[in-house]
């Protein structure tokens, strides 16, 4: 087991270890953009089409150059830069002009693209294996290879993003949250797509190198779709993508790092993204407001506490009827009924304010609604534990405070003391 | 003896057409004819299948079926117990790998866009790129062998075998039966789904056959021209005959014919390459590149004419 500390000191597991916190932080920083323009698939698309750029970059900087390794990760950079570029280019010909729907103009880019990038692999297969090796090992991404200069190239262009989207915050928000003003400033959300297609160029550019070609979408999609339920504002939204994005690209490296043994080997893009996406996962289930976990937390609370204020209801009018022991043992804890079983003064208090609601609904609605004496009740029943005290106010002022509810039944008057 | 060795391009189908013609014994398939049946194969499944994803919008679930095949596989290997190392791919596995992919791919992303309440583009794409990375890592733990990954993509067609020709024929007597028999309602789900909803049709079966059909077209081809060249059959052919026709029959038929050509074209071009230049490019490749010249032309000579729509 290496201790955690030495992927940071070690020289050389430290380069891999920054780079894929590098990169991943900065499409996770691109993916918030993507997400909020709902535009996530065109991640996959530019990812592969980047691919016979890759290739090409290993072919002509290895024929030139074969022995700096340096030159031929610029040249990987620059072809990747120029193809991801040229396939976006076609994506919006084929949508804007060639009137083909998106779609079908996203497989169709991703399926050429790549495909060109297989064919031009496959002549490099026999004649330049190492090449080849090369070239495809940036399908699934090669973390283990960097060095330092690396760190630095990708270094800077996490800056470059970073800067971009500091810059254009505002425009971001705006265009975001409010299409119509943004307008009326004259911003135009075109203009903000052409830079967030530059971001993503530029994020996959630098992302293909760890996570690979394949998997470099699910990396723009993950970290922004694991903060978005956490947060509502945007600029906390980013926050949360950078640094979900830098733990996954962390954990990922350092999974793959670990965990293989001397018969197989764990490819790094795909531990990268397994953590990725455990994260989302996670926050999906969990997140305060909107995870799922949470809202069916939320629903059997409120569900108990009608069926709780259902007992305290009865208890008042005095039916004989028999509790289940976690209502009676709730019921205890409020202060509601004395060991014995009897309501107490607090007990009586809020039973009375429960009828209370209730019947004053019920004189609303004959009222105010028109309905039927006797059709009020159900209702009445489910909504006498959603008034707030508030509603209840308002209720008895424009009532002018009745004494009497449809059915002839007394109302309790309003209570001060009762919760 | 392959008599297709050191042919050039034209000589290729000088060879084709004497062997079709009964000339040559033809008891022995040779590769380059394994090759071209089994590619043409796939053509007619798969611009089938296309033909009614473009219409649906779907084709990005193709995309992500593409993907998650290498998961259904890799279950479909654990549950028969195949022997490690190898690709072969009975007709059992075929269909416990297509229902698989294909149920889990649909299934989660409803999932993800229904329960989770996350938007759909994000849903996709989380969902596929999730289980593909799960597939590279199982494959990698139990084969011990990290090429899988890659063979998947770009197909290998060295390792061909007369048994591709019958999973891959099969998969496309299955696409033309069940295509053709609800060829109606095939056509009503694809056009207007509220409409068939409303006249008592079971859109969401027809739905998932069709995720079904394509996951069971895209393990069937993966080992022979790999996942990628599935993926530009599905929308290249459509695509291209969608600029020259707006009947339904005439879109099928042009681009099955389209499909078939390049089929037969990629072969001849790749045995002409490795003749004449010693090059051995992957015919996959070749396939996609060339359908994505024909686009290209079609494109420009349509733009040419001004007869694009507006």
């Amino acid at each position: 087991m290496t201790p955690l500390l030495d992927f940071f000191s070690d020289p050389i597991l430290r380069p891999s270890t920054l780079g894929c916190m590098l990169m991943c932080f900065a499409s996770a920083l691109v993916g918030v953009v993507v997400f909020l323009r709902k535009r996530s698939l065109i991640g996959e698309t530019l990812s592969h089409a980047s691919f016979p750029g890759v290739v090409i970059g290993v072919f002509v900087s290895a024929l030139l150059m074969p022995f700096s390794d340096e030159l031929i990760s610029l040249a990987i950079l620059c072809g990747a830069f120029l193809f991801a570029f040229l396939g976006l280019k076609t994506l919006s010909f084929l949508e804007n002009k060639a009137r083909v729907k998106a779609d079908s103009a996203l497989c169709f880019v991703l399926a050429s693209f790549f495909g060109l990038g297989i064919l031009i692999a496959s002549r490099l297969q026999q004649t330049y294996p190492l090449w080849y090796k090369q070239a495809l090992s940036f399908l699934y991404g090669q973390a283990a290879t960097m060095t330092n200069m690396h760190i630095l190239l990708y270094g800077c262009f996490s800056l470059v993003i970073l800067g971009f989207i500091l810059y254009f915050y505002r425009y971001l928000e705006a265009v975001n949250f409010d299409p119509s003003f943004s307008e009326t400033l004259g911003i135009q959300s075109k203009r903000l797509d052409e830079i967030m297609f530059f971001l993503i160029v530029l994020a996959i550019v630098i992302g293909i190198r760890s996570v690979g070609v394949v998997l470099m979408a699910g990396m723009l999609i993950g970290p922004a779709v694991t903060a978005r339920p956490l947060t509502n504002r945007l600029s906390y939204h980013f926050a949360l993508a950078g640094a979900f994005g830098v733990a996954s690209g962390f954990l990922g490296n350092y999974l793959s790092v670990v965990i293989p043994n001397e018969d197989y080997s764990l490819p790094t893009g795909p531990m990268i993204l397994m953590v990725s996406s455990l994260f989302c996962f996670l926050s999906l289930l969990l997140a305060p407001r909107s995870g799922l976990i949470t809202r069916f937390l939320r629903m059997r609370q409120f569900s108990f506490r009608c069926s709780l204020e259902n007992a305290l209801k009865s208890l008042w009018k005095g039916e004989r009827k028999v509790f289940s022991p976690l209502i009676l043992w709730k019921l205890k804890q409020h202060k509601w009924i004395d060991p014995q079983g009897t309501l107490t003064p607090l007990g009586k208090a809020t039973a009375e304010n429960i009828i209370r609601l209730h019947r004053l609904w019920e004189v609303y609605l004959v009222d105010y609604m028109g309905q039927k004496v006797e059709k009020v009740h159900r209702t009445a029943e489910e909504l006498e534990h959603l008034l707030s005290p508030e509603l209840e106010k308002e209720l008895t002022e424009l009532l002018h405070n009745p004494r009497h509810d449809p059915h002839h039944q007394p109302i309790p008057p309003a209570n001060l003391e009762a919760p | 003896m392959n008599p297709y060795w050191g042919k050039d391009f034209f000589e290729f189908f000088a060879v084709l057409f004497r062997r079709l013609t009964g000339q040559l014994p033809l008891d022995q398939l040779t590769t380059d004819e394994v090759q071209m049946v089994v590619l043409m194969g796939v053509a007619l499944s798969t611009v089938l299948l296309g033909t009614f994803l473009t219409l649906k919008k779907m084709t990005m679930m193709a995309n992500s079926l593409s993907h998650t095949t290498l998961l259904g596989i890799v279950i479909a290997y654990l549950i028969f117990f195949a022997p490690e190392n190898d690709l072969m791919i009975g007709p059992g596995m075929l269909l416990v790998g297509a229902v698989v992919s294909a149920a889990l791919t649909t299934l989660l992303t409803e999932l993800a866009r229904d329960l989770l309440k996350l938007q759909e583009d994000a849903a996709i794409g989380l969902v596929f790129t999730t289980l593909f990375a799960l597939g590279i890592i199982l494959v990698t733990v139990f084969t011990r062998n990290s090429h899988l990954g890659v063979e998947v993509i770009t197909g290998n067609v060295d390792a061909l075998h007369f048994e591709d020709i019958k999973l891959v024929w099969s998969a496309a007597a299955l696409n033309l039966i069940l295509i053709g028999l609800f060829f109606r309602q095939w056509v009503l789900t694809a056009f207007d789904e509220k409409l068939s909803f409303s006249l008592g049709l079971p859109t969401k079966t027809f739905h998932y056959l069709l995720m079904f059909l394509t996951a069971l077209t895209l393990i069937a081809a993966f080992r022979a021209v790999g996942v990628i060249l599935v993926l530009s059959f599905l929308v290249g052919p459509t695509l291209i005959a969608r600029q020259w026709t707006h009947r339904l029959s005439s879109l099928l038929f042009l681009g099955i014919g389209l499909g078939l050509f390049t089929a037969v074209i990629g072969v001849a071009l790749s045995r002409h390459f490795l003749s004449v230049y010693h090059l051995p490019l992957s015919t996959g490749g070749l396939v996609v590149t060339l359908i994505s010249i024909l686009c290209i032309l079609s494109l420009t000579f349509r733009h040419s004419q001004g007869l694009m729509r507006d």
